[in-house]
């Protein structure tokens, strides 16, 4: 299985304060992998290091086996689009497509044009005037254009509304699912791309917390309910999650490396969005009681 | 790439291809009047004649009287002088300075960084186009002033290499400009963001200009001394558009009695109370003027150093941003 983005313990800071830390991922080929975490998580971080845009302060990062910083020849292969979509707000979408291929020796000028028709944007209006969900179309397809081995959308769709947003995913899905590129795309809201990822790397302030194909992830995880828990190992259980009690009852959302045989427990299925959120919960809150005055 | 430049900024290089039809349409008719009066008064054989060695003394009052008159009637075009001093410091904060900061204050700079052709052709390619363009604006604007200012500065005492003057015309302004753009693009490149960008531009720029001009531009060559007697019917002998750096008088065994002045009098002219020719200042017998001056002929060596120094510091400078460029996400 090739692997196209591959973090090893990759770190980058900001001042004192880590933006990413000791994140460590692979990214197979040809998936579909979203990149899920609060706003401030790293993801925007991470995606940058990912195209060179940011120097790795710890550990390294190689996508399609190379350090993508300072690595002209690699730019190649990556189509990026930044988040909230920029582009040369008075330049119109042709202008735009014509521009690209001055910056670009692979590019496809075609797939642009024939893409930008069929959305039915304008050619001759400045993209400043379009559209928020046009605009993030005409980066697609200039993205797209490069006819990229992996494509990094940094919240594309986050400042669409919802018929945008399923539109421009669709789209999306449409044009990268022949050619086989690997996409990595990353939100605050995993339900916007939960229809259209296989992967799914979590990230939470500057960790990874969780990465993996959503199939494995949604099975290797259970809920367990049962009489209140002490925090005693349990058979089947590699790792317990999330736990909130009440005084009788125990709800456990556990990592599973087994079948769960313990008749005290009631075992049930979850989601992808409650495995999330789980991981999402532990340790988003750091706690900032000394820096506001107030006792904790 | 290129394309891509003329894209982006093509409108500014009509405003300023504009700014620069409107300046001519001011300056070109107000240098044809100056230089009709020029040659009403006759200047023109003066200065050729003031440049022969032992000129008579009325030729001298004669065409001295001709150049007051001459200064009289434009010296408030001075003002004017110094007000167009600020054109290459405006080409640095309106193409330098928001060549980057422009870029990272939009986001567009993480599309544009990110296309195959990477971020360090991009600023090599943007960056020599419009130092193209700076240089091109400024041979022209340095041209134009040269013709413009050519009576006003052979009227004066101080010739080309006054203060002011100097930094107008020939090929400075060349310097000065690329110095300009250079270090907008390098503030652009340090606080990402234009107003603050242009302010530091404004800022530093000033300041490289003055302490260059104050305290480097007298030393570019040792300068000259001049002494000579202050009882006589001679003035100094000194050529016509020296610059004076220092001036003052001197007692025979060489202390400075009076500083930046000069003592001429008639020979065997006293005082109403009897005293010799400037005892009041403390003057011994036999004491001198004395000038320390640059010599008008190092025009264009002056002209060729300061405009090397600051070609070199926007060399450095345009080295430094695409250093920078490649550290910004």
């Amino acid at each position: 299985m090739d692997v196209v983005v591959e973090a090893d313990r990759l770190g980058k800071r900001y001042g004192s304060a880590w933006a990413l830390r000791d994140c460590s991922l692979h990214l197979p080929a040809g998936r579909i992998a979203a990149l899920v975490g609060p706003n401030g998580a790293g993801k925007s971080t991470l995606l940058h290091l990912a195209v060179g845009l940011l120097k790795p302060d710890a550990g390294a990062v190689r996508v399609f086996g190379r350090s993508p910083y300072g690595d002209t020849e690699g730019l190649a292969d990556i189509g990026f689009v930044a988040q909230d979509t920029p582009l040369y707000r008075d330049f119109t979408a042709a202008e735009l497509v014509v521009a690209g291929g001055r910056l670009n020796r692979r590019w496809d000028a075609g797939l642009a044009r024939t893409r930008l028709a069929q959305l039915g944007i304008p050619p001759d209006r400045p993209v400043g005037k379009l559209s928020g969900g046009q605009r993030a179309q005409v980066a697609l397809a200039l993205a797209l254009a490069k006819r990229p081995r992996l494509l990094l959308l940094d919240e594309p769709v986050a400042s669409l509304d919802p018929l945008a947003r399923r539109e421009f995913l669709q789209s999306l899905m449409g044009s990268v699912a022949d050619a086989g590129t690997t996409v990595l795309l990353s939100s605050h809201l995993l339900a916007d791309l939960e229809r259209v990822c296989d992967y799914l790397i979590v990230l939470n302030a500057a960790q990874v917390q969780l990465a993996g194909a959503v199939d494995d992830l949604v099975e290797e995880h259970r809920q367990l309910i049962g009489a209140r828990h002490d925090g005693g190992p349990i058979g089947g259980v590699a790792a317990v999650v999330r736990a909130s009690h009440t005084d009788r009852q125990s709800t456990l959302l556990v990592r599973t490396d087994g079948p769960i045989t313990d008749p005290a427990w009631t075992v049930r299925e979850v989601g992808l969005e409650d495995v999330v959120l789980a991981y999402l919960a532990d340790g988003s809150t750091r706690t900032s009681h000394d820096e506001w005055g107030v006792p904790a | 790439m290129i394309w891509l430049t003329w894209r982006q900024h093509r409108r500014q290089a009509l405003f300023t291809l504009l700014g620069f039809a409107a300046l001519a349409a001011l300056m070109v008719p107000i240098g044809l009047s100056m230089r009709n009066t020029w040659a009403d008064l006759g200047l023109a054989d003066c200065v050729r004649q003031l440049a022969a060695p032992n000129v008579a003394a009325t030729i001298r009052d004669t065409c001295d009287a001709g150049f007051h008159r001459f200064t009289n009637r434009y010296s408030s075009l001075n003002l004017v002088a110094v007000l167009l001093l600020t054109l290459p410091v405006l080409v640095g904060l309106f193409w330098g300075a928001p060549l980057v900061a422009r870029e990272v204050e939009q986001g567009t700079h993480r599309f544009v960084w990110t296309q195959g052709l990477g971020r360090t052709r991009w600023a090599v390619v943007k960056f020599g186009v419009v130092a193209a363009a700076a240089v091109l604006a400024a041979a022209g604007y340095g041209l134009g002033m040269s013709w413009w200012v050519e009576p006003l500065t052979q009227a004066a005492r101080e010739g080309r290499l006054g203060m002011i003057v100097f930094d107008l015309q020939g090929v400075v302004p060349i310097g000065y400009t690329l110095f300009a753009v250079a270090l907008g693009i390098v503030a652009g490149t340090v606080w990402k963001r234009m107003l603050p960008a242009m302010g530091v531009t404004l800022a530093a720029f000033i300041g490289v200009r003055a302490a260059v001009a104050i305290l480097a531009r007298p030393h570019y060559q040792p300068a000259r001394t001049l002494t000579f007697p202050i009882v006589g019917t001679d003035g100094p002998q000194a050529d016509r558009g020296g610059w004076i750096l220092a001036q003052g008088v001197r007692n025979p065994d060489g202390t400075l009695v009076a500083e930046d002045t000069r003592i001429q009098c008639p020979p065997g002219v006293t005082a109403p109370d009897g005293r010799p020719c400037g005892a009041e200042l403390g003057v011994e017998p036999g004491a001198y003027n004395w000038q320390l001056y640059q010599p008008a002929d190092r025009f264009w060596l002056f002209q060729g150093i300061e405009t090397g120094l600051f070609v070199a510091l926007a060399v450095l400078l345009l080295y430094l941003a695409v250093r920078r460029v490649r550290r910004i996400a």
